[in-house]
């Protein structure tokens, strides 16, 4: 879903950052779990990171502003199991309640040692493309009004408005259509500056800027007035 | 029972409840291996944090040519010291000037550069953080005890892709001499955010 509230730069009324004098990594055991076990079945699961946030962002918004950070992560993959057949609500339930329940092996995990491999080796996004870049460093360019109701990393707080492309990281996997495995789709990426006055108005300091990376589908030439 | 010793009788909280018996489900399944879960954990928990970003940004204080590569491709630059993989395939790092504080958030997430921060504390992760750093930095900063002068840039870097970044903080002032290891200890998390300073 892209207009939730999950799209919340710019938002008012969070109030104060509040902050942990030497914060554990994680506060509880069952964080550890969670942490452990989203980064280890997204493999056996055949689901991507654009997959997974879209199911994150796909939390009703008044859900979504009431759980804590790991919350998401187990709601999103209890529902990825109940949605996949690996396991029935009503057998978590059980499981909940102490009882035992018949569930067989159906897939091989990914081993711990595949695992740190994995981690320390990581996967890029970078893809190479063939098309010829449409903006160059420099070019003024205006983020499109988008509005798809699917997956999308176009904030809204930049939509319509006007940046300076500073950067070109080349071809992306592009996240809206790979989080609905509609395929990779890789488009190319920009590093767009705004000025804050264009964002938030003559209120902002005219000297502070926001750059955000937005694919090139996200972008449309600035027409010149 | 005296009231005191119930140390393994507290009932487990809801969500504990709920992990354990995901837990269960899909380890019986084949979809998670128990061993894998507290690899993963225990890289997080003892082998990856801000301690690794704190080398880089020394590294770089004291090596101009080191310093360069970073600037140009830091995931290069951290491999050579041994910092890489998940989320940090392709780092960028901004540096802080005279004329300008870089600061870093991911108002859609929680984006973050692992391989040389590690996991992100609450705070970057709070609606608070998210929501403001991009509309009011300045009053954010503030709130960090970071007071940027009305004339240099506050430049703010909203992780929307899978760059990820780090912010190269300023040399501080009264650091001459001091060993590379030295150098590191002045380097806070925050600093590398973008929401501190470094301080000798």
């Amino acid at each position: 879903m892209t207009n939730s509230v999950h799209d919340m730069g710019g938002m008012h009324g969070f109030g104060e950052i509040s902050r942990e004098e030497n914060e554990p990594v994680f506060h509880a055991e069952w964080e550890r779990k969670i942490f452990g076990m989203m980064m280890t079945s997204l493999g056996p699961f055949q689901v991507n990171l654009d997959n997974v946030r879209s199911r994150m962002e796909s939390v009703p918004p008044t859900t979504y502003l009431k759980l804590g950070y790991y919350d998401k992560w187990l709601i999103t993959l209890e529902e990825l199991a109940i949605e996949k057949d690996v396991v029935s609500r009503d057998a978590l339930a059980a499981l909940m309640a102490g009882q035992d329940v018949q569930l067989t092996r159906d897939v091989d995990p990914f081993p711990a040692d595949g695992m740190l491999a994995f981690l320390a080796t990581g996967a890029t996004a970078a893809r190479q493309i063939e098309t010829a870049a449409v903006f160059k460093v420099g070019d003024q360019v205006r983020a499109r009004n988008l509005n798809p109701g699917s997956h999308t990393r176009l904030p809204r707080y930049v939509r319509g408005h006007l940046g300076i492309v500073i950067a070109d990281a080349g071809g992306q996997i592009y996240p809206d259509t790979n989080a609905t495995f509609s395929g990779e789709g890789p488009e190319r990426l920009y590093t767009v500056q705004f000025q804050a006055t264009e964002l938030w108005g003559n209120e902002a300091n005219p000297k502070d800027t926001v750059c955000v990376d937005l694919w090139e589908p996200y972008l449309e030439a600035a027409r010149t007035p | 029972m005296p009231h005191d010793s119930h140390d393994h009788t507290d009932p487990p909280s809801d969500l504990a409840l709920r992990v354990k018996a995901l837990e269960t489900a899909l380890t019986r399944k084949g979809y998670v291996d128990p061993d894998a879960i507290d690899a993963v954990v225990d890289t997080f928990e003892t082998k990856v944090g801000p301690r690794n970003g704190a080398a880089v940004i020394a590294k770089a204080w004291t090596d101009p040519a080191f310093k360069q590569r970073l600037l140009d491709d830091a995931s290069a630059a951290c491999a050579e010291l041994g910092f890489s993989g998940q989320q940090g395939e392709q780092l960028k790092v901004v540096e802080n000037t005279d004329a300008v504080h870089n600061m870093v958030v991911c108002t859609l997430c929680s984006c973050y550069p692992w391989p040389v921060l590690g996991l992100p504390p609450s705070w970057y992760k709070s609606h608070a953080y998210r929501s403001r750093a991009v509309i009011e930095p300045r009053a954010v900063l503030q709130e960090f005890g970071v007071d940027i002068p009305n004339n240099k840039e506050v430049r703010v870097w909203d992780s929307t892709a899978e760059l990820r970044y780090l912010v190269l903080p300023e040399l501080p002032a009264g650091t001459d001499g001091l060993t590379e290891d030295a150098l590191a200890e002045l380097v806070s998390r925050d600093s590398m955010i973008g929401t501190g300073v470094a301080q000798a």
